[in-house]
């Protein structure tokens, strides 16, 4: 180092020069921050988008209001809005902390040590454990009517289908329902579970529920977690016969539901229809997109009526498909907890989230 | 409501990986960085005296070779704001350099001295020529005159 250069080290940092320094670093980290592509999800089955900003604003504002008082405990404004759409009563509809709540409380209802609760499988995890939790047995069977009829017996006290199935996507249509509610063993009761019935167009989405007058040991659930996007606020309701009202008494929770979520579910009745049938149409038509694309790769995926495809690769189990994918930034349920390791449970989403699945798949696949 | 620093309070920012000689060097660089200072000194003391003579004695050859007083009064008066101009523009590299040498000798020095050092000349200035005009040469005859 010269003389002249071992002196000017000392000299300070020009203002302008600095600044520069620090735009340059905030434009590479920019850049590098644009390169990123974040893992897409397509694990779970609630909606990706926040709810409409008027739904949450309501539980605001309810929030800053008389909050040290208890909330409406029949949710009145709720059952009158939901019958009035089901063209129901008021009485037949109960409102919960989501569909699981009233699920598990039909169950400790309805089942004691000894019972049967019989539901097809794979389906969604939580039934067999509601059924234990009350003390009763599980029963698992194929997902066919003629197999669900063939394991009802004098122990049978529950028969739970959710419809569509969650993870496999079939749907039983309201006259299959009716026709399986009709060879119901005299003890005991259906429980539909109808979490994701807007997503299916089979049918109208009350076709099922529609039966709930003509069999009374019919119990329809339904949630504002999935398409309405509330899964944080917990509501479900349920929609029973008119004969049936003293079930619906007891499946509902002790003191009802908190003020937030009644201000919220009833803001999304309100306002949220049209919204809802954006989603619906949305899911439904990327949905058949995703499946005709997917069955020119060596998958096999079924025909689904809910927001996601259950797929299934030839060479490889579920496990290992899910982890190729993750790999490659895709996340997706493995099937091996929800029933079926063979498969996996993939959200339909958007035309973005279906590209990067299919392009991952593609490479997996080879 | 004040966000940030007062102004002039910002830590000294030097080039990254500035290195400092030898214990020894910098022992040396302290005292480069005192006779700067007296080089400073120096230079700024030649403006009240040194330098508006010299300018005098040139002013009083330019009056002799033209005849024209106003030649020698202008030449003096330029030539000393001249003289000026280029002395400070001089002082003040030499004190951005004594800012560098005082870092190399392991100060953190912020700020340059020549304000300070031009201040302290001008003192030294006044009282020098008070000593001059009231003592050696000034009121002296007039008040105790030698004839």
């Amino acid at each position: 180092m010269g003389l002249l250069d071992y002196y000017k080290q000392f000299e300070e940092v020009d203002p302008e020069e600095e600044r520069q320094k620090l735009r340059e670093r905030r434009a590479r980290e920019k850049a590098t921050a644009l390169e990123e592509v974040p893992d897409v999800d397509l694990s779970g089955t609630e909606w990706p988008e926040f709810p409409n900003s008027e739904v949450v604003n309501a539980s605001i504002y309810t929030a800053r209001g008389r909050v040290n008082g208890y909330p409406d405990r029949d949710a009145h404004r709720i059952r009158k809005v939901l019958a009035e759409a089901h063209e129901v009563e008021p009485e037949q509809i109960v409102v919960g902390n989501g569909a699981a709540e009233l699920l598990q409380a039909a169950a400790f209802a309805l089942l004691g040590p000894g019972d049967d609760l019989v539901t097809p499988w794979p389906s969604y995890p939580l039934y067999p454990l509601m059924a234990a939790r009350a003390g009763a047995t599980p029963v698992a069977v194929e997902p066919s009517p003629e197999e669900l009829r063939a394991a009802m017996s004098d122990r049978t006290r529950l028969l739970v289908l959710c419809n569509p199935n969650d993870p496999t996507g079939e749907y039983l249509p309201a006259e299959q329902v009716a026709s399986l509610a009709s060879s119901l063993p005299e003890q005991a009761h259906l429980l539909v579970d109808e979490a994701l019935v807007h997503f299916q167009d089979a049918e109208p989405p009350d076709a099922v529920l529609r039966l709930v007058d003509a069999f009374p040991r019919l119990l329809v659930v339904r949630t504002f977690s999935k398409i309405y996007g509330l899964s944080g606020l917990r509501a479900g309701y349920a929609v029973g016969s008119s004969l049936s009202t003293a079930l619906l008494d007891r499946i509902a929770p002790v003191l009802g539901v908190n003020a937030l979520t009644q201000a919220a579910v009833d803001q999304a009745l309100k306002i949220g229809g049209a919204e809802v049938q954006r989603r619906r149409e949305a899911v439904i038509r990327e949905r058949s997109h995703l499946v005709d694309s997917l069955r020119e790769l060596a998958v096999d995926v079924s025909d689904s009526q809910a927001n996601f495809l259950w797929i299934r690769a030839r060479s490889m189990s579920g496990n290992e498909l899910a982890n190729r994918l993750r790999e490659r930034g895709v996340i997706v349920a493995p099937g091996g907890p929800l029933g079926e390791d063979q498969h996996v449970r993939a959200t339909v989403r958007d035309e973005t989230a279906s590209g990067r699945l299919l392009e991952a798949l593609g490479e997996v696949l080879g | 409501m004040f966000i940030g620093r007062r102004p002039g309070t910002a830590p000294l920012r030097v080039r990254e990986g500035a290195v400092r000689g030898t214990a020894g060097r910098q022992r040396f660089d302290r005292f480069l960085a005192y006779g700067m200072l007296a080089v400073e000194l120096i230079m700024c003391l030649s403006l009240f005296g040194p330098q508006p003579l010299g300018w005098f004695w040139v002013g009083s050859q330019v009056q002799h070779l033209t005849g024209f007083v106003t030649a020698g009064i202008g030449t003096i008066m330029l030539g000393t704001l001249a003289s000026l101009m280029v002395t400070v523009a001089l002082a003040k590299r030499v004190d951005v350099a004594w800012k560098l040498v005082r870092r190399a000798g392991g100060h953190e020095q912020e700020a340059g001295a020549l304000e300070r050092i031009f201040a302290i000349s001008v003192g030294i200035a006044v009282i020098a020529f008070a000593i001059w005009f009231l003592v050696i040469q000034g009121p002296g005859p007039t008040l105790a005159p030698q004839n």
